[in-house]
Parts: C-alpha cells; structure tokens; sequence
C-alpha cells in the first residue's frame, strides 16, 4: 500500500518549497493550487477508505528513526483527526482560489508559507510518536509568524513576536509534560519510547502523585494556550485581526489544541491522580471562555476583532465538551472543531474582501452594503446565522451536543455557558445590521462585490456548512466512534 | 607501541610543517595553495580517526590514551579545523603570512587533539597551552586592526591567568594524590575528600576552565576576544577551542576527582544558570553579530555545563553530542559572519564595524546561499526541530528532566525561549529588511565550509542516531559501569 499519510504530510511541504522558487504571482498560485488539490484528492480516498466504526489508529506507518531513544517514525490517523484532515485539505484549496486574483509583494513566499503550514498541520493530526508531534507543532510556528510579519496590519510586528512568544513558551511547557511521561515510561519498562498511543497507555501504570498531575497539567497547558481558551487567549485577538486574511483562516485551521484534548488529554484524564479536579480545571475554562469571549465580542468596533473574540468563545465549547466526559458532548466538541474552520473561514474572508474594498473594518463606518454586494451578503448572512446556532447549520449541531451532553456531568457550567448563547445572536446580529444593512453610507466610495474566486471559494464553503449541517454523519460518526471509546475508558474507571 | 595510532595527529603535525616550509617560497599571491594543502591535511586525519574508530590503546606509560571518548571528540576538533582551513583560504588571499594563520590553526589542533586523548594532567595542560599559544597569535593576526590587537591581549592575559590558576590547582592534586595520572587520581582520591586540599584544588581547577568555557563570571574576555578576532580565528576559539576546554573538564572533574563531586557539582549549577541566562539576556542587546554570537556562545556553554550537574550517562551522552553540533553551528555562524565581513570590506575599505547587524540587511538577496546557511545555523542554535541543535538540546534537557533536575531544565527551557529573540532577529535582518546593496557573488571558499556546516547541522539533526549512539559510547568511558 502506498504511504499515503506521508504524501499528504510531505506534497505541501515538498511544493512550498517549489512554490518560493517561483518568479511569478501566476506560477506561484498554480503550483499552491496544485498542492492543495493533490492533498484533498489523497484525502477524498482516504476517507473512502477510512472506517468510521472503529475507533483504531489506521493507515498507519512505523519506522525506527533514533532507536536509542525511542523515536520513531509512526504516523496513523484515528476519527480525531481525520474530519480535521479533512477540514483542512477541503479549505485550503479554496484559499488558495479565494487569493488568486490578489496582488501583494513576494507572492511565492506567500504561497509557500500557506503550504508549508498545511503541511505542518497535517503532521500534526497525522503523528504518533511525540518528538514528530512535537516537530510538527512547533513547524505550524514558523509560517504563521512570517506569514502576520510580513503581510501583517499595522501592528503586526507586535502581533507576530506576541503570538510566536507566547505560544512557543506553552509548547516548552508541554515538552516538559512529554519528558515527564516518557521518563516516568522509561523508568517503569526500562526501554525508552516515545510513541503516543503507547505512553498514554503507560500513564496509568506510573506511581500516583502530584508528579502525575503535573505531567498531565503540563501538557494540558500547551494545548489550551494553543486553543486558546481564556485566560491564555490574549495573544489571539491581536494575531488573528493583524494577520492578512489568509492567514488568519490559516490560524483558524489550526485545530492542534482542541485535537490534542480529544486525542492526548482525555483518555490520560481518568489515570490521574485527581481526575475531578483536571475535569473541574477544563471545565471552569471552557464555560469562562463561552462567556466572557461573547462579552469581548460585543463591545467590539472593529469586525475582524469582533470575529477574532468570538472565536474564543466558540472555542471555549471544545473545551466544556471535552470535559463534558458524554459521548454526545465529546463528539459535539469535536464537530465544534470542525464546523468552527468552516464558519471562522468565512467571517474572516468577509472581513478581509470587506476591508480590501472599502478600506475599513469599523462596523460604524460601514453600513448598507448588502446593496452593492450582494453575493457576499448572502453568504455572509448564512455564515453567521451559522456561527450564532441556527438549527440547520453546523454551529447549532456542535453547540446543542456539547451543551446537552455536558448539562449531565457539568449542570452549573452549562448554565454559565448557556448566558452566552443571547449576547452572541446580538453581536452577530447587531455587526450585520450595522455593516451590512440599512443605509447605504456614501463616504465609502466605489465598493465592489466579491469576484468568481472569492465567490466561489466562500460559496463552497457555505454549501458545506448547509450540508454538514443537516447531514452531519459523514462526519460526526468517525467523531462518536472515538468518543464512545473514550467516555467508556473514562466509565471503566468510575470517573 | 602501535605509533599508527597517532597517525591523524603525525598528519596534521605534518602538514602544518609542510605548510610553513611551502610557504617561505611563494610569492605571495600564490600561497592559496596552502589552505588548499592544510585542508587536505586535515581531512586525511578526519578520515583516518574515523576509519580507526573502535581502537582502545594506552600509549606512552598510559598518559595518552586512545578511547570512544577521545576519538570523538578528536573528530569534532577536526571538523572545526576542516571549516577553518577552507574558510581561511579566502580570508587569507593575498595576505603575506598565509602559512603562519594555517600552521597556528593545525598545531592548535594537534594541542586540542591531545587534550582529547591526555590521561594525565601534566599532558593535557602541556597539550592545553599548545592549543592556547596557537589561538592566542591567531586571535591577533590582524596586526594593524587594534581590535584585534586588543582581543588578543586580553584573551593572552586572562589565558595566562587561567593556565595559571589551573597548574596551581594540578599541582594540589598532585599534592594530595602523589600522582597526575588521572585513573591513579580517581583511585586515590580518598586522601582529596578527607585534606582540605582537595577543596581548593576544585576552587581552582574550577576557575581555571571556567575562563577557558567562558563560564560567567569567568567570561570577561570572550565577547570582545570574539569580537575582535577575525571571525574565521573567532570560528575556531567558540566550536573548536572551547570544546577542548569541555573535554578538559570532564577528563578532570567527571573521571579524576568524581569523588568530589559533592563539592563541584552544585557549584557547576550555578555556573550554569548563571550563565545561560546572563549569555542569553546580554545577547538580545547586541548590534554586533560576532558579539552576539560570543553570547550565545556563553549560552550554549551554559547548557553543555548541565552535564556536569546532572552527571547521568544520558545527560553526559548529551552534553557531548551538543559538543559536536555546536560545533558545526557556532562555527558555520562565524564563518557566514566572515563572508558578510568580507563582503563589507571588499565594498567599503574603511568601515569601523562590518559587522553590525544593519549589515545583514537584505542579505537574502544579496548573497542568498550565505544567508540560508546562517538562518540553517541560528534556527539550529535556537533549538528549531529537525536541526542538530534541537536534536542536542532534546537528550540534554531531557535528561535533566530524568535525573529529576526539573528547575534546572525548566531554567534551560526558558532560556531557550529567551534566545530565539535575538536569533529571529538576524533572521528577520537578512529576510524581512530591504537593502539598496546589489547581489554580490559569494566568496567560493566560504561557501563551501558554509554548506559543508550546514550539512552537518541536517544531517545531525535528520539522521540523530549514529551521533547519539556514538556519543553515549563515548560518554560510557567517562563513567564505566553507569554512575
């Protein structure tokens, strides 16, 4: 069989680097589109060839790389990662299309840093060993960060040092965690290994302690800064709203933080020392993160940063789902994940075609526009409808599993989490009034609608978000299939 | 007495013979040819270490010892010398003392080379001040720039000092010993740990190779020695002689006087808190590259120094695989420095400081191999995946985490963080700032010790375990029989 997860890690990679050696926007663009196109292609089969009913790493590929140290080369994917897989090679293609009649300076860096963290995203969701985990990882880094400090706004230099600082001091933190694991491995079976699958089964048999906690603490930390859930999301707000649009739905895609909770954290969590109280810690952030990124989001003028904060409020449910520990809220949380990239994708290629063509995001200074661009009223429109929960869409499907599910095991948090759901229909609601609708105010000159890429880009998207959202089974059985396996490790253990 | 295993150190003593014989006779802008002949040397020695790898000898009354241990670090004083010697064929054309810069470079070599083999104090500090002479003339070679002048008299004076303040804490050892073998000393060392002599011959034996690594706050000399030295001299002081000073030390404090390791160990802790954060922290001020690099430098000596506080066979392994990747990054930086310093000065004769960071402006465009060789370089210092540096810092600080020095390792790990400020800064210079220079043809020397580092620091990084292998067999001599 052919290596096929190495493919789709190494085909973006291997073109990025084709794609810097390009003179021309045109050559550039073709050869992202390329990639991007080949990566979905090997996704779309895999998918096919993918089985949803059990909840098994497959696909998998194993090679010693550092034997001494246990690394090796093992890569699989499992129904965790396969609908982020998917999300990714489905969007970014259509990102590529949604820049293609751009101009901007060096577009074959450009390009190359869109593939490259494609490529780098991927080998996150698709490694199982941690030290390529953690390769990965850090690799989504690099791109980001030149990709805000080049074509960033105004402030993206700060924006750019800020992320890449605060994110690279939570993965350190989380590499702590990894060496406590594969010590405390190392110690209890004498040979050293840093295989993912096999350390999370190991954790359970280390000494009981606050040593254990502290491992799980520790890489818990480096996955909710990475989501970010509240109070670590500061650096968010400013990378996601200084980033060029197609950066910023590059951050959206960047789903590693959520998936590590689903894929590392939880079935680790009923093996530690105080399960409650870690379920307690996920908990407390997520519902905080419902809220209080609902609030943010209310108070903001400029709409890339309203889009930006209530990213953190959405995000927020992927943490109260996964501490929800029920199947239904588990799987909710992971379709969260997954609805979230296509809705996120679309608010921030708005906010950008909005700011290209009227040169400002300030919802006040706007107004009317649906009557000069109609095409992307209407995808707008349906977009957020999504975003706020309306049944029919995706949204509502993520956010009425995790709050039913976790209403179970977490009553007092759903209520919290539950306040958010009227202050996000009114910052949704009251951004499309004040920028889409009423008026149409004349200062903002020749305002032009949305050209055939773009509408095609973001029309695909939509139709997916409608689709997904009345069927979501292609999806979300891969979802419940890992999830029911999780909740009945957690069930075998009473927690 | 098999004298063949001396073969790689007779290659080099006689090149480095050859080449200043060669040179009396040449006009002097024909003593190209002499890098070319001191490189050539230099690799048949690498290539007769390696082949001879696997060789356990004692030689000459059991002081010179051929071990695992030796022969590794032998290769990395070699691959150091194998960059110096390309890289100073450009930075020597047309300069009338050709043959002394390559004679200086490959006698220090053989003294570095010995260090590595020495099993006995009297030889290893005999092969230490070999080393030192050598580095002391090249550091300055450039005899009409007072900086250099000026690094060379500092790094002569406290090079002096510290030769001083080390004999003076042998021969306290040999007070209490009766021996400067250092397997007769580890033996005997129960008369160390009862006399009071063997506290101060550690004071002392500490200080001295603290100068040496360039450990604050023995460390005053070495940003402007670095600085001031040309940058092809500064390559080899902070990959090649600073390692010598490493081996030294483990040869003395991990073998002869482990029996005191209560009273080293926590000192070499702070040592190496202090100063990786110092290195570090100093280093984000810098507007001088060599200077930077001189504290990254302090830096990177700072966390090689955990090996001697956590004293594992894992974390020893570790501290020397970082030796080796170190030095092919802090040597490929220096040279990429030098290319950029040659090519300010073939622009603008006079400038004051060709090696200000403004000069790194654009270089992406200017001299794009350069600069990806250098950005290959400070990612691989920073700790970036997939490079030799990350790979090193990965058994290194792991390994304090195994011993249970967390604090230790977290205080790495933040510095660690701390120093990709100013690496993404050189990154950000030679990328992201324009420039009104025009490309320039890369000097083809340069290029080549760039590349042949920047391959090293892959390769390490890529394909880790026959270094990682060979460096815990290496570290498996310090301590046989685990700790």
């Amino acid at each position: 069989m052919m290596p096929i997860l190495s493919m789709i890690v190494l085909i973006p990679l291997i073109f990025a680097a084709l794609a810097l050696f390009t003179k021309t926007k045109e050559q550039a663009r073709v050869i992202a589109l390329a990639g991007t196109v080949i990566v979905l292609l090997l996704t779309v089969y895999m998918y096919f060839n993918f089985d949803s009913t059990i909840a098994d790493n497959q696909f998998e590929e194993l090679a010693q790389w550092v034997p001494s140290l246990g690394i090796t080369y093992h890569l699989g994917v499992d129904g965790i990662a396969m609908p982020l897989i998917l999300l990714n090679a489905i969007v970014l293609p259509l990102l590529v299309l949604f820049t293609w009649n751009d101009d901007r300076k060096s577009p074959n860096k450009f390009y190359a840093l869109i593939l490259a963290t494609e490529g780098a995203v991927i080998g996150v969701f698709t490694a199982l060993d941690f030290f390529l985990f953690y390769v990965f990882w850090e690799l989504t880094l690099i791109p980001l960060f030149f990709m805000v400090s080049i074509w960033g706004g105004p402030n993206k230099h700060k924006a750019a040092i800020k992320f890449f600082i605060y994110t690279h001091v939570a993965s350190l933190v989380m590499l702590l965690g990894i060496f406590g694991l594969y010590f405390a491995a190392w110690d209890l079976t004498g040979t050293p290994s840093l295989d993912i699958p096999y350390l999370i089964g190991q954790f359970q048999f280390i000494e009981s302690g606050i040593a254990k906690d502290m491992i799980f603490l520790a890489l818990l930390f480096g996955f909710i800064v990475k989501i970010p859930s509240f109070p670590f999301h500061s650096w968010l707000p400013d990378a996601y709203t200084e980033a060029p649009t197609a950066g910023s739905v590059l951050f959206v895609m960047l789903k590693i933080g959520g998936y590590g909770l689903f894929k590392v954290m939880l079935p680790m969590l009923p093996f530690t020392a105080s399960p409650n109280l870690m379920i307690t810690i996920m908990a407390v952030l997520g519902s905080v993160s419902i809220l209080y990124g609902a609030f943010l989001a209310l108070s903001q003028k400029d709409m890339k940063r309203m889009v930006a904060y209530s990213s953190v409020s959405h995000m927020g449910y992927v943490t109260l789902g996964a501490a929800g520990l029920i199947s239904l809220s588990v799987s909710g949380a992971m379709f969260q994940q997954f609805s979230h990239g296509l809705i996120m994708s679309i608010m921030f290629m708005s906010c950008g075609v909005i700011n290209n063509t009227t040169g400002t995001r300030i919802m006040n200074n706007l107004g009317g526009l649906a009557q000069k661009m109609p095409k992307l009223a209407v995808i707008m429109v349906l977009t957020f409808m999504a975003s706020l929960g309306l049944p029919g869409l995706t949204g509502f499907i993520a956010e009425v599993s995790v709050l039913a599910g976790s209403f179970v095991n977490l009553p007092s948090y759903v209520i919290i989490a539950v306040m958010a759901i009227v202050i996000t229909a009114a910052y949704h609601l009251w951004a499309l009034q004040r920028a889409m609708f009423g008026v149409y105010n004349e200062k903002l000159g020749t305002v032009t609608d949305i050209n055939v890429f773009q509408t095609f880009s973001m029309g695909v998207i939509a139709i997916l978000i409608v689709y997904f959202g009345l069927h979501p089974t292609p999806v979300l059985d891969m979802m419940i299939t890992n999830s029911d396996h999780i909740v009945s490790l957690m069930a075998a253990m009473g927690v | 007495m098999d004298i063949m295993l001396l073969a790689p150190e007779i290659v080099i003593a006689v090149t480095g013979l050859a080449v200043l014989l060669i040179g009396l006779f040449l006009p002097t802008d024909s003593k190209k040819v002499l890098g070319y002949l001191a490189s050539l040397g230099v690799l048949v020695a690498l290539g007769l270490t390696i082949s001879s790898l696997g060789t356990e000898a004692t030689l000459f009354n059991n002081t010179v010892t051929i071990d695992a241990l030796s022969q590794y670090f032998k290769i990395v004083f070699l691959v150091v010398a194998l960059l110096f010697s390309i890289a100073g064929i450009k930075y020597t054309e047309g300069h009338s003392h050709t043959e002394e810069f390559f004679t200086l470079g490959l006698f220090g070599t053989i003294g570095m080379m010995f260090v590595a083999s020495a099993n006995d104090l009297m030889v290893l500090f005999v092969a230490f001040e070999l080393a030192s002479l050598a580095t002391y003339a090249l550091a300055g070679f450039e005899k009409k720039n007072a900086k250099s002048l000026e690094a060379a008299m500092k790094y002569f004076i406290i090079g002096s000092l510290s030769a001083a303040l080390m004999l003076l804490g042998i021969s306290y050892v040999y007070g209490a010993t009766g021996t400067t073998s250092i397997p007769e000393i580890a033996a005997n060392s129960a008369t160390l740990v009862s006399s009071p002599m063997g506290i101060v011959a550690v004071v002392l034996l500490l200080a001295g190779f603290g100068f040496k690594i360039a450990l604050v706050p023995f460390h005053m000399w070495a940003p402007d020695t670095y600085q001031g030295s040309p940058s092809v001299v500064s390559a080899l002081l902070a990959a090649g002689s600073k390692k010598m000073g490493i081996v030294a030390a483990l040869k003395v404090f991990v073998v002869a006087l482990i029996a005191l390791k209560a009273d080293w160990q926590i000192a070499f802790a702070i040592l190496a808190v202090i100063t990786m954060t110092y290195g570090n922290v100093v280093a984000l001020k810098q507007t001088s590259v060599k200077r930077m690099l001189a504290y990254s430098s302090l830096a990177q000596a700072g966390y090689i120094t955990m090996a001697f506080v956590v004293l594992t066979p894992l974390a020893l392994g570790g501290g020397i695989f970082y030796a080796l990747s170190h030095g092919f990054m802090k040597a490929g930086a220096f040279i990429a420095t030098a290319a950029v310093t040659y090519m300010v000065l073939s622009e603008n004769k006079d400038s004051a400081d060709p090696d200000h960071i403004d000069n790194f402006r654009g270089l992406g465009k200017r001299m794009p191999i350069t600069a990806l060789c250098m950005t290959i370089f400070v990612f691989a210092l920073a700790g970036i995946p997939l490079t030799a540096g990350y790979m090193s810092k990965f058994v290194l600080f792991s390994s304090t985490i195994q011993a249970g020095f967390v604090w230790l390792a977290v205080i790495a790990i933040l510095n660690s963080a701390i120093s990709l400020g100013y690496y993404a800064k050189i990154v950000k210079y030679m990328y992201f700032l324009p420039t009104d220079g025009d490309k320039v043809s890369e000097p083809f020397p340069y290029t080549i010790a760039l590349i042949v580092a920047a391959i090293g620091v892959l390769a390490i990084g890529f394909w880790s375990e026959p270094f990682v292998h060979w460096a815990m067999e290496a570290a498996s001599v310090l301590i046989p029989g685990g700790m």
